[in-house]
């Protein structure tokens, strides 16, 4: 049995960032995920923009958190050493109808506390994007909006958690939750946990554990997209991003510039049977019209990668479920948290640990509290000299292992050896960018095979691409392991 | 951080790489190769088939044979080798008129002063991604090189019963590996209606294997959660889309794609070289110069070849021209006059004469045709016709640009391929 006070089940970046939040204070926490890695649900297959906040209707749980999740991220990303980009955004009207919908998105922004929204017209949005399509008629201009590598910013709040004494627990998905007097106890194939506190930010899943632990019956449903990252270009420069008119259920098709200098387009929207995470032809087609539309110059046959999310959606409401269940006292809802949830991570962090306080669990300071963590060395983008003495002080960091991204051998051992670390292939592409470029790991997919298998000392064959089953290779063509 | 100076500097150590150093060390000039992996070789050190060296050798080698020849004679030259040795840059500097090639090795960053460059990185393969396959995204689909990686240089089994989408020549190579090591070898999928390998490889490697080949066929979804677990194929109409109704569910576990190569010029592009959309490779001239100055590319990072014969053939032009120019003996360049390629011929490389000299035009058809000519247009003007012949996709033609129409050129030169009516026959 494995003891703790407080229970996270999921380690998305919902999780994480509780966690984080939670290792300010001395309770014993542990995030619990049913996955073999942190970050690799929901969280690693989003957009990744960070909204302002003008979107949701005012009086939602979203409108709460969407603006000061916003606001956190600047000193988030300084504090835990993540890239963040304030691009500002663009919603291109193209119609007069359009143009209405501007006007309701600028209201509700003024309701939700979100400044400095502007409605502007054709020579402005050029001026601020000059690839943004010529025939926008007005645009709603937000300069708060921003960017992140989704799966980056959970990482790094999950190792800034575990370094101040937050533990996480793989591949442990809660099979059932008993409650003996004050305390639950998880089955999980890792063994049994016992929590007196429960938080449940299991995502997609966050309907099934609401039930298991006694609390509200919600249903959760699966909004998919799917999307699609074009190659990094040498010539065109980042595009800010720019979105369509929305939809009741949708921001629309995205076009916009990543962190790390490709653009990305999503994502469709339609209700899916949960867990898929299927590309489909139609959504491919729908991407490249629509980001067509918004950008014409953009060449969207330059697409190394698509890729599908499913957006945790509670059906009735389509709001976000955050607070103290009603029916279980000592249970913590963080469910429903489908976009903007990257965008109100640190708010929901915030926000939940004022809800654990208000319920009277007792938060004392953890006193060796250290809000920062260092970015890892990242070879790529450092200079020349640096790069030098990097090699000068380990020639690992002369080997090159993933040449797309120009990620060397040492970068790839620091991944797997951080806390939480990777152990699938996947695991090392989110931490260290191999992988992740143009050729799609058809070079380097076997070298990062190879260094996994030595550094976790397993065979080859027992190297996971993501979860168990996803083995590469299945032993060695001729003789023994 | 060291900086050493060199004639010529070779980027890349396969099969171009050292023809075209050996070319330049023959000629006199001091010659480095920069080569990203720990040995010299390039893909041929995978590719244990034989079927190398008929043209060049005048015999049948393996891929590692074939590469052991140039790397004993590199070896045996006063080349400098870099083995473990990535580019990461090329600055050419219109002052001085030399590029500084920057690598990354584990002895430290290092820079070297080139007054000559072969671009000779070779290819990559394309992938699922830019294919846009459906589907679900389990382990188990490879691209075909990775896949005989796997098999060849690791000893790891990629899987035990396999679907094979292209039916290029590493994909047909990868269908008779697979089954010499008794694994099922399900089918070979292509979505033209004919192989886009060459015919030699369509009877050794599948008929002889008794491996179906299907036409006008395609994967149009990837199922599995964790690992491949099926494909589903369609047959595909005249615009090669998908015919809703002939979807066919395989059970495997592994998917190999055999659907094309891209010559790897990100570096290339960086340096400032214009690359041509169609073959991905440099715009180069008659001497296999790039747009920039002592800048030279020759092998499959530009263009695709389908021999490593004629990729030495071609490399070694490119290191001569590449110790020529370091020597300040390269014809000075004049007006540059285009080489398009029209008619059913799809590229043809070179792009432009900056010299006026004769030229090898290598240029492939867009679709196989039974009887077609070259035609030669000068100035507009019909300057020289081929022989009637058939041609197919599968393999690099060439045609030779005599010195007199090369030197008359002032505008443009066309090289078409005519496809000629039934009724002419």
């Amino acid at each position: 049995m494995i003891a703790c006070d407080i229970a996270i089940i999921g380690g998305g970046i919902i999780g994480c960032a509780i966690a984080r939040e939670l290792s300010r204070y001395s309770p014993q926490t542990l995030v619990v995920e049913a996955a073999n890695d942190i970050a690799c649900g929901t969280t690693k297959a989003n957009g990744g923009l960070i909204h302002s906040g003008y979107d949701p209707a005012p009086g939602t749980m979203k409108s709460k958190v969407n603006a000061r999740g916003n606001k956190l991220y600047s000193a988030w990303s300084k504090e835990l050493g993540f890239e963040f980009k304030r691009t500002g955004s663009m919603v291109l009207a193209f119609t007069q109808s359009d143009c209405a919908h501007l006007q309701t998105l600028l209201e509700n922004g003024r309701a939700n506390g979100v400044d400095g929204l502007e409605i502007i017209g054709p020579e402005r949005i050029h001026e601020l994007e000059p690839q943004a399509s010529p025939d926008a008629i007005q645009a709603l201009y937000c300069p708060h909006t921003g960017i992140v590598d989704p799966f980056d910013v959970a990482i790094s709040a999950a190792e800034n958690a575990a370094a101040n004494g937050v533990e996480f627990l793989l591949n442990a998905p809660a099979r059932s939750i008993e409650q003996q007097n004050d305390t639950f106890i998880l089955h999980t194939p890792k063994g049994d946990i016992s929590a007196k506190w429960l938080i449940n930010a299991a995502g997609c899943y966050a309907d099934v554990i609401s039930d298991m632990a006694g609390g509200e019956h919600f249903e959760i449903g699966w909004r998919q997209g799917n999307l699609l990252v074009l190659d990094k270009n040498v010539t065109a420069k980042s595009i800010m991003p720019i979105y369509p008119v929305p939809t009741p259920t949708t921001k629309g098709v995205v076009v916009m510039g990543t962190v790390h200098g490709n653009i990305l387009i999503g994502s469709t929207a339609i209700m899916r049977e949960k867990g898929d995470l299927s590309c489909y032809a139609a959504d491919i087609e729908e991407l490249m019209a629509g980001a067509t539309k918004l950008v014409p110059s953009l060449d969207v046959r330059s697409s190394i990668r698509q890729f599908a999310g499913g957006r945790a959606v509670i059906t009735d409401t389509n709001d976000f479920f955050i607070g103290q269940s009603k029916l279980q006292h000592r249970l913590f809802q963080a469910a429903g948290i489908q976009s903007p949830g990257i965008a109100s991570a640190p708010a929901i962090a915030e926000y939940m640990v004022e809800c654990l306080r208000n319920a009277g669990v007792p938060l004392p300071q953890n006193p060796n509290f250290n809000p920062i963590r260092h970015a890892p060395e990242d070879f790529d983008i450092a200079s020349i000299e640096h790069q030098d003495e990097l090699i000068q002080g380990d020639p690992a960091w002369g080997r090159i292992v993933c040449r797309c991204e120009t990620v060397p051998e040492a970068e790839i051992v620091a991944a797997i050896h951080r806390t939480p670390g990777a152990t699938s292939v996947e695991g090392v592409k989110r931490r260290c960018r191999a992988g992740m470029g143009r050729c799609q790991s058809g070079f380097c997919q076997s070298r990062v095979v190879d260094i996994l298998s030595r550094e976790l000392g397993i065979a080859p064959a027992r190297v996971l691409l993501e979860n168990p089953g996803s083995e590469i290779v299945l032993g060695p063509v001729k003789g023994d392991d | 951080m060291n900086e050493i100076t060199y004639d010529v500097v070779v980027i890349g150590g396969g099969p171009a790489g050292m023809a075209a150093a050996l070319k330049a060390a023959d000629a006199g000039a001091s010659t480095a190769i920069v080569e990203r992996n720990a040995q010299l070789g390039g893909i041929l050190r995978q590719c244990i088939h034989p079927g190398f060296g008929l043209t060049y050798f005048k015999e049948e080698l393996t891929g590692p044979e074939y590469a052991q020849r140039f790397i004993d004679r590199v070896e045996d030259s006063p080349i400098k080798v870099y083995l473990g040795s990535m580019v990461l840059s090329i600055h050419h500097d219109d002052e001085s008129g030399t590029s500084d090639v920057v690598f990354m090795s584990e002895t430290g960053m290092v820079t070297l002063t080139a007054h000559a460059v072969v671009l000779a990185m070779g290819c990559r393969e394309r992938t699922r991604s830019e294919i846009k396959i459906p589907g679900s995204r389990p382990a188990g689909v490879f691209t075909a090189g990775l896949a005989q990686r796997y098999i060849n240089i690791e000893n790891l089994k990629p899987g035990s019963r396999f679907v094979i989408l292209g039916s290029g020549d590493i994909g047909l190579i990868m269908a008779r590996r697979l089954a010499l090591e008794g694994f099922e070898v399900e089918g070979v999928y292509e979505l033209m209606p004919y192989a886009n390998g060459l015919h030699r490889n369509v009877k050794n490697c599948l008929e002889d294997f008794g491996i179906p080949l299907h036409l006008s066929t395609t994967v149009t979804r990837v199922i599995g959660k964790n690992r491949v677990e099926a494909v589903e194929v369609s047959q595909v109409d005249e615009q090669l889309h998908p015919i809703e109704g002939t979807q066919h569910t395989i059970p495997c576990d592994a998917l190999l794609l055999s659907v094309g190569l891209i010559p790897e010029n990100e570096v290339s592009a960086a340096a400032g070289v214009k690359l041509n959309p169609r073959t991905r490779g440099a715009v180069v001239d008659e001497s296999l110069e790039t747009t920039v100055p002592g800048i030279f590319s020759c092998g499959n990072v530009l263009h695709v070849h389908d021999l490593a014969d004629n990729v030495t053939r071609e490399a070694e032009r490119a290191g001569a021209a590449a110790a020529a120019y370091a020597a300040g003996t390269l014809a000075a360049t004049s007006e540059s006059v285009p080489i398009n390629a029209g008619g059913i011929a799809s590229y043809v490389v070179p792009a432009r004469l900056t010299r006026g000299e004769a030229a090898k035009l290598f240029f492939r058809v867009r679709r196989p045709v039974t009887r077609a000519h070259v035609r030669i247009t000068v100035d507009g003007a019909t300057a020289l016709e081929g022989k009637p012949r058939s041609f197919i996709p599968s393999i690099m033609e060439s045609f030779p640009l005599p010195a007199k129409l090369a030197a008359a050129a002032k505008e443009s030169i066309e090289i078409s391929v005519i496809e000629e009516d039934d009724d002419h026959e």
